[in-house]
């Protein structure tokens, strides 16, 4: 049912060698693959097989949903609407992720349109690994978005990853905050050679007592260029921080934009922000513990990503 | 184990903006450190202690002169020649890391990433805390907690000699004695030449020898007692290095 290039992307987006324990849906070039749904856990196809909805009972606890997509077909652009529903104090983690194969000249692209409505006091921890390869030409294409609605005490914690081998990527990232929630997002972007990712993330703090965290490592290798946008809206008393870092090698560039709007007197916002390159203390650092200069570059970015 | 040969590094500076001037910070040093000792480097701000300590890592490059470790011309080597010939630098200032632990750069520093030889490590430089392992060294570390991670870096290196730049820098009272004992230890158990770039008394009572530098020349070597009325004279006043031209204000002491 897997062949060894959608094993190598399952393994590579979603850290899978084989089908996965639990409820998974694993969606290969625009299709159904294989589907399994758990008791607390359950699966549905969306009408002309758009997308799935994802349901989680309540006070579900330690459950996991794998939900990766697979493309190898050329000239395919797929577009999917997944929905998740996490039920009141659910506790669960949510592991997606795109892997292109790019085999022939044709462009290959994947927008994943993601919305969850986190339950009362429940949490999330939602791992998206992004990760293209392959020896064709064709430029592979990956726009995902991701709205995300917090209900009074959820939290949700997005570890967003561009790995590698992306041509163009656009993503969006949209959030509504209930009162006493928390969202933390962390993205990790590596661009290289000519590719373009762009990142816009707008978070809304609506309910009082909520709070967000936007973290953001670039880094922007070759002549890539990356683009990081970023706004926090208060409309409450609440708490929010943004934190955007990117390194620039080689002849990359880079544009960050991180911006707070304060619609509510109570409002804590901060932000802050850096673009450079590697800093030559870190670099001195490990070169003087025994590592050469590229070993040292590649464990300082290592960690810059983690 | 070490021997300076007329070493000397030149800046080039702004001059009155009438173009580039050039200012020796060391100028012509020559110096054999020998195997299994310990040197305190000490002098005025601005004397070129710190210099002297980073041409010897390799991070400033040598103007003129020659640097022999264990006989060898290493003069031209990068830092990470140096650092595998068993040199080992701890920095004033450390940097600091995004996404780096402690365990990472102890791992790298000690070639290994075995539990039992990290703990070992730790025992040995005197850091009990196990939690400290995982600990990111970025910007929310202490001046103190990032000086002991430097610290233990460095020893992990098993390095045949070692340079410490302002090791108490951040450190409390409390913590200089111990700091003190164990580079001693370090010198005295494995033979370890040891040179402590500092001001504080408690260095240069441990140390065999002083090593007193002002404008970049060696103006002492002994020991304390000797060097103390020299320490009197240079260490605290700067007003030379302050005059502007002519403009003499005199001496606040």
């Amino acid at each position: 049912m897997l062949d060894a290039i959608d094993r190598e992307l399952l393994k590579t987006v979603a850290d899978l060698e084989e089908l996965p324990k639990g409820a998974y849906n694993i969606r290969k070039n625009g299709r159904l693959l294989v589907r399994n749904v758990s008791a607390n856990i359950d699966i549905e196809s969306l009408e002309d097989n758009k997308g799935i909805v994802v349901t989680i009972k309540p006070k579900t606890v330690n459950e996991s949903v794998h939900i990766p997509v697979i493309l190898s077909q050329a000239g395919l652009y797929d577009t999917v609407f997944n929905r998740f529903v996490i039920g009141d104090e659910a506790d669960v983690t949510i592991i997606a992720g795109c892997g292109i194969h790019c085999g022939g000249l044709d462009p290959e692209g994947h927008a994943g349109i993601h919305e969850f409505h986190v339950g009362k006091g429940a949490k999330v921890r939602y791992v998206e690994k992004h990760y293209a390869a392959g020896p064709g030409r064709g430029k592979r294409i990956l726009n995902p978005a991701t709205k995300v609605f917090l209900a009074e005490g959820a939290q949700a914690e997005m570890e967003l990853t561009q790995i590698g081998g992306v041509d163009e990527a656009e993503r969006t990232n949209e959030a509504v905050l209930g009162p006493k929630s928390l969202l933390v997002v962390t993205e990790r972007v590596l661009t290289e050679g000519t590719q373009r990712a762009v990142s816009r993330n707008v978070l809304t703090l609506s309910g009082p007592g909520s709070r967000a965290n936007m973290v953001s490592r670039s880094v922007i290798k070759g002549d890539s260029v990356q683009n990081f946008y970023a706004t926090l809206e208060a409309l409450a008393p609440c708490r929010g921080h943004i934190e955007c870092d990117a390194i620039i090698m080689d002849r990359g560039k880079n544009e960050t934009l991180p911006s707070l709007k304060a619609l509510h007197p109570d409002a804590e916002l901060t932000h802050e922000a850096s673009i450079g390159k590697i800093a030559s203390d870190q670099l001195t650092k490990l070169m003087s513990l025994g590592l050469t200069y590229e070993e040292a570059v590649n464990r300082i970015i290592q960690g810059f990503l983690r | 184990m070490l021997e300076l040969i007329d070493l000397s590094y030149v800046v080039t500076t702004e001059e009155n903006g009438n173009g580039a001037g050039r200012r020796k910070i060391i100028d012509g040093i020559s110096y054999n450190f020998e195997q299994g000792r310990f040197y305190a480097i000490t002098g005025p701000n601005g004397s070129g202690k710190t210099t002297l300590a980073k041409l010897v890592m390799g991070i400033n490059p040598v103007t003129s002169g020659t640097i022999r470790f264990e006989g060898r011309d290493i003069t031209s080597l990068p830092i990470t020649e140096r650092a595998r010939a068993g040199i080992a630098y701890s920095f004033q200032h450390p940097a600091r890391f995004k996404g780096i632990t402690f365990r990472d750069l102890l791992a790298m520093a000690a070639g290994t990433e075995v539990e039992e030889q990290l703990l070992a490590l730790l025992r040995r430089v005197g850091i009990c805390s196990l939690s400290f392992m995982d600990k990111a060294v970025d910007a929310q570390l202490s001046g103190g907690e990032i000086k002991k991670i430097e610290l233990a870096t460095t020893i992990a290196r098993n390095p045949k000699l070692a340079i410490y730049d302002e090791p108490d820098t951040g450190i409390d009272l409390w913590t200089i004695k111990p700091m003190v004992r164990l580079l001693k230890r370090e010198q005295q158990e494995r033979g370890t030449t040891t040179i402590v770039v500092s001001h504080n008394r408690a260095f240069l009572e441990a140390a065999d020898v002083i090593l007193m530098i002002n404008n970049g020349h060696i103006v002492y070597e002994g020991d304390l007692a000797g060097a103390k009325p020299l320490l009197t004279d240079l260490s605290a006043c700067t007003y030379r290095r302050c005059l502007l031209e002519d403009q003499d204000v005199g001496c606040y002491r």
